[in-house]
């Protein structure tokens, strides 16, 4: 049932998405290419497309952002919900499919912008240019579990991110009137609790450490190195406690105290 | 025979007000109950605790035994008062979406309904008119071979002509085991399919009664209605 329902956000929300992909992607050609094909230093053409390409850039982070509100909203806890809660799955699927395919067009749109930064950089990597600025030392066992944790610890924000979004708008389901105040109101709350405990259990260790060790940053890189993967974990495991706990959190109001209007 | 659907002191306030005050009642299985009520009276209420859509303030509802939750809806077929319908989708997706999730569901039947009621599977939903959707909304619903429909004012938006081919629907197309229950105010036009009415006002159950009975004592439904309701 879990892929079913994946299924279906990803047909619902692919509508937005693969346009606006394929816009982003066809402005930066068009951009690229104008800038080509002109010869002088002022280019209107080239210009107004990169206008259009930046409009389109950051409107689709834009509705990364929106769609992953107002699909968890519209589509759980108005009318859409109607049906929704009434076929027969578990609620935890309902929100980890709309969990997962919001990961999905957050990385979707990051790799979107990507390629196309690619696009209109072409030359000058197929020249050689930006070479010698990817190439530094990428190689190398460390470097690779660093960009690991690095990847891992943004994809962990993104959940995060998405699931404290997610138990905000639950807990202002509780309230009877003012419901959308009441979700604000949640955020902030659980933006500063999840700030506190970051501090306490996240910034406090690795600065006591570093206040007690800090000589080993110059004793040399791969000391210091120790202090990144450190970091990282405790980053990546605080990221990890918390998303559970709002995802508990949404799970539980929507599962016991459900009151679609 | 265990009944169907069962409320023990069931009790919904909505802040202050009192949607529904301390419902004790028992829905045989393989009947047509009439849930009737003037508006505001706690129909839909009740019906969206029974679907679990509305968790109750107190007391507990049973459907074949067990409370609303994963085990229920599958064998619940709900139409509710609202359009539920993606926008997004045309008709042939919605069909779809039914058939992947419901194992009760039969595509075959609601196909031959659409037919009959001239409305294409390639129609996006968006541009269906209100009566359609509630037509297609009611088609899905009863296109499931499901244990107990539960049917929010199902004939309140189209016109007589259509609400004499959905009452035909709902009679020709439910297994005799199965239950119906149907709220409306609009009973003169429900009052021939059903064998057992409840009566709720204000939150309380006022009666609950076969038609039979009714019938007895020399009354319609519409006569007794409108004499237990008369403002």
């Amino acid at each position: 049932m879990l892929g079913k329902l994946i299924k279906y956000e990803l047909k619902a929300t692919g509508r937005t998405f693969l346009p606006l992909y394929a816009a982003l992607l066809v402005f930066a050609a068009v951009t690229k290419l104008t800038y080509l094909l002109s010869d002088s230093g002022d280019n209107i053409p080239a210009v107004i497309s990169l206008i259009l390409y930046i409009i389109i850039l950051t409107g689709m982070f834009v509705m990364t952002f929106v769609v992953m509100i107002q699909r968890f909203y519209k589509n759980l806890l108005s009318d859409e919900g109607y049906l929704m809660f009434t076929l027969p799955v578990e609620t935890w699927k309902h929100i980890t499919s709309k969990l997962l395919v919001s990961v999905i067009w957050n990385i979707g749109s990051i790799a979107a912008a990507i390629l196309s930064i690619v696009i209109l950089s072409i030359d000058d990597i197929i020249s050689g240019e930006m070479k010698t600025e990817l190439s530094i030392d990428i190689a190398g066992s460390t470097t690779a579990l660093a960009l690991f944790e690095l990847i891992l610890a943004c994809i962990a924000g993104m959940v995060f991110g998405i699931l404290i979004i997610y138990a905000s708008i639950a807990w202002g389901h509780l309230s009877k009137r003012h419901r959308i105040m009441a979700s604000i109101g949640a955020f902030l709350a659980l933006a500063t609790f999840s700030q506190i405990m970051f501090f306490c259990f996240t910034v406090m260790p690795v600065a006591k450490a570093l206040q007690e060790r800090g000589d080993i940053l110059y004793i040399g890189l791969d000391r210091s190195l120790t202090i990144y993967h450190w970091f990282m974990w405790i980053l990546i495991a605080f990221l990890v406690i918390l998303s559970a706990l709002f995802f508990a959190i949404t799970n539980y109001v929507l599962n016991r105290e459900l009151n679609l209007e | 025979m265990n009944p169907i659907l069962e409320c023990n002191g069931l009790t919904k306030t909505f802040g202050p007000k009192k949607a529904l005050s301390d419902i004790n009642l028992k829905i045989g299985q393989g009947q047509i109950v009439g849930l009737l009520g003037p508006n505001g009276s706690g129909k839909t209420t009740l019906i969206k605790i029974a679907t679990a859509l509305l968790t109750p303030s107190s007391g507990e509802i049973q459907i074949s035994g067990m409370k609303p939750g994963l085990g229920t809806k599958k064998i619940v077929s709900y139409l509710p008062e609202k359009n539920y319908l993606n926008d997004w989708m045309r008709v042939r997706d919605i069909i779809g979406m039914f058939k992947d999730f419901y194992e009760d569901f039969n595509p075959e039947k609601a196909c031959d309904m659409l037919k009959r009621l001239n409305i294409s599977a390639d129609d996006r939903l968006k541009t269906l008119s209100k009566g359609t959707k509630e037509k297609v909304q009611l088609i899905l619903v009863m296109s499931r071979e499901a244990k107990l429909y539960l049917l929010d004012e199902p004939i309140g938006g189209v016109d007589p002509a259509a609400r004499d081919y959905i009452l035909e629907t709902i009679i020709g197309n439910y297994n005799p085991e199965a239950t119906v229950l149907i709220s409306t105010h609009l009973i003169y036009d429900v009052e021939k399919i059903l064998d057992h009415v409840i009566f709720i006002n204000e939150g309380r159950l006022v009666l609950s009664s076969s038609v039979d009975e009714i019938r007895e004592q020399g009354k319609s439904v519409d006569g007794l209605f409108r004499e237990v309701f008369r403002c």
